[in-house]
């Protein structure tokens, strides 16, 4: 038995369900939406993990789920909630339930695409850059500083620049400009991330088990996740990257302890592939909407097996 | 030199520097003060992953990457005393933004690090009940059951049976120290969980029972005065530039 959780109608979700269908799958779904309707119990004791979770009327015995595909956002914004006041008996449930269905996802012995552990090296970008290293692939140097002199200095080593945040929170990259300088000086209050401006097209590689699928993305903006916002474009393409680098985000991705992820990089024309961030929760339906790649379908398959 | 990376008051911290010092071993003490009132950040990453920090102090010492051999880490978090400068709009984005610059300087200081950061924790893994039990059981300890139903106070869970704790076995680079008693007991076992958790330092705690002692969770930053002169003894051989091939592996 295979389980979804989250909101039924997201496409990442809706994609896997009708992937799911094809293969002929048994699959239930937690549909956050409708969790005044659904109620849990996990164990935990010398003999293993066990428990239920009861969705409306069908009670399952979590030992018979092999398969977990989170997507849950967070349960505190759920619509269902809007009107109710802190504390409100509807809100502790919802609070309880998710609490109770993320403590199970994290020591069951069934395959979930991905855990949430394993996820948290994306919340440090400066982090999981030391971590991305060591599956030797390139990433941008970086300088954090307080010091708007250190700020100057790196400019000056590599000519154009870029800011982002190190955390997960507004990470939306900048090209550091001349009209930055007058504010330079804030830095003082709190240290900042800047990196080398990395030449290249940028190219999103997903990888679902073993299965590598890479989606180049031409953009006249620094950052095409924000393209329409910037006021540019972006256009998609499927592409191949060369069977080392594929093994590398394989292996990177594993190495993680993710078995699905979106790994961001921008390749130069000379070939030379620069590591910028895996995230392990990837948007993929945006990616094969565009180009076609069956990234949904390895999903199902990598659940299934 | 031995860096000390603590929050403030910490008397672990402290009984561990007094250790170092009295073993004529360098130490210096980075405490959460310390690290609000730095007056200068410099932390850069290669191309290839190298990390490097120099970091000025209030009181002009400067911590450079290279002069550190070891490190007992024992920041749980962003210190308070850091946290508490923040201000406005943006507290709870400035917050993550330092945390996130604290994992990335303490992964990369060099040489044993007890513990190496992980998102989940600063000093090493700070994680649930439910997780610690489940790692227990897998190691063979004794675990207390554990229950949790979508009618439970997630907030209370966290607490666990922990906070009923009253002993604990320290382990460090495979060895197990503290309560002697549970130490002969379940030391190979508490090794094991320290070798799944990725905790070369961890103190596992235990709770009575009907029927004996229960493994009822675990911290990566135990009171390590409680492992007394041996557990003093092991840390500087760990964390000193003379440590032996094999205790450098196991840290």
């Amino acid at each position: 038995m295979i389980l979804l959780a989250g909101i039924g109608s997201e496409t990442p979700l809706a994609m896997l369900d009708a992937a799911m269908d094809e293969l002929g799958c048994q699959r239930r779904l937690f549909h956050q939406r409708r969790s005044a309707d659904c109620a849990m119990e996990l164990t935990i004791d010398g003999d293993g993990v066990g428990g239920w979770l009861k969705l409306g009327d069908e009670k399952l015995d979590l030992a018979e789920i092999t398969g977990v595909y989170p997507r849950l956002m967070d349960d505190r914004l759920l619509p269902e909630l809007k009107d109710e006041p802190e504390g409100s008996p509807a809100r502790r449930h919802s609070r309880a339930l998710h609490d109770a269905f993320y403590r199970w996802m994290e020591v069951t012995p069934a395959r979930v695409v991905n855990r949430s552990d394993p996820q948290g090296s994306n919340g440090a970008k400066p982090f999981q850059a030391q971590l991305i290293a060591q599956y030797g692939l390139r990433v941008p140097e970086t300088l954090i500083t307080n010091d708007p002199a250190e700020v100057l200095a790196f400019r000056r080593a590599h000519g154009a620049i870029i800011y982002k945040s190190m955390s997960g929170v507004r990470s939306i990259v900048k090209r550091f400009g001349d009209e930055d300088l007058d504010r330079l000086e804030a830095v003082r209050w709190c240290p900042v991330q800047f990196q080398e401006l990395v030449p290249g097209d940028d190219v999103r590689v997903h990888v679902v088990g073993r299965d590598v699928f890479a989606t180049r993305i031409v953009s006249d903006v620094d950052d095409y996740r924000y393209a329409r916002q910037s006021g540019g474009s972006a256009s998609l393409h499927a592409t191949e990257i060369d069977d080392d680098l594929a093994a590398r985000c394989v292996a990177l991705t594993h190495g993680l302890g993710l078995e699905l992820s979106g790994i961001d990089m921008r390749i130069s024309d000379d070939g030379v592939a620069t590591c910028f961030e895996v995230n392990p929760s990837p948007s993929y339906a945006y990616y094969e909407a565009h180009t076609g790649q069956p990234i949904a379908a390895s999903l199902a398959r990598l659940l299934a097996s | 030199m031995i860096l000390i990376v603590c929050d403030d008051d910490d008397v672990s911290a402290a009984w561990a520097a007094g250790a170092f010092a009295a073993r004529g071993l360098e130490a210096m003490l980075l405490a959460g003060r310390d690290l609000a009132d730095a007056r200068c950040w410099r932390h850069a990453i290669s191309a290839s992953g190298a990390a490097s920090l120099e970091l000025t102090l209030g009181d002009g010492r400067v911590l450079r990457t290279a002069e550190v051999d070891g490190v007992l880490n024992r920041l749980a978090s962003v210190p308070w005393s850091w946290l508490s400068r923040l201000g406005g709009p943006d507290v709870r984005y400035a917050a993550q933004e330092l945390n996130a610059l604290l994992l990335s300087c303490l992964n990369g200081l060099p040489g044993p690090v007890l513990n190496r950061p992980t998102p989940q924790g600063l000093c090493g893994a700070n994680r649930h009940p439910s997780a610690w039990i489940a790692l227990g059981a897998r190691a063979g300890l004794p675990v207390a059951p554990y229950r949790q139903t979508s009618e439970d106070d997630p907030a209370a869970l966290w607490q666990g049976a922990y906070a009923s704790t009253n002993r604990t076995v320290i382990t460090l680079c495979g060895r197990a120290f503290g309560d002697p008693e549970l130490a002969a007991d379940w030391g190979e076992e508490c090794v094991r969980l320290a070798e799944a958790s990725g905790c070369g330092l961890l103190g596992a705690a235990f709770a009575e029972a009907e029927g004996g002692w229960r493994f009822v969770g675990a911290t990566p930053s135990p009171y390590l005065p409680a492992g007394g002169d041996a557990l003093a003894n092991a840390l500087a051989a760990a964390l000193s530039p003379a440590r032996t091939p094999a205790e450098a592996v196991l840290a």
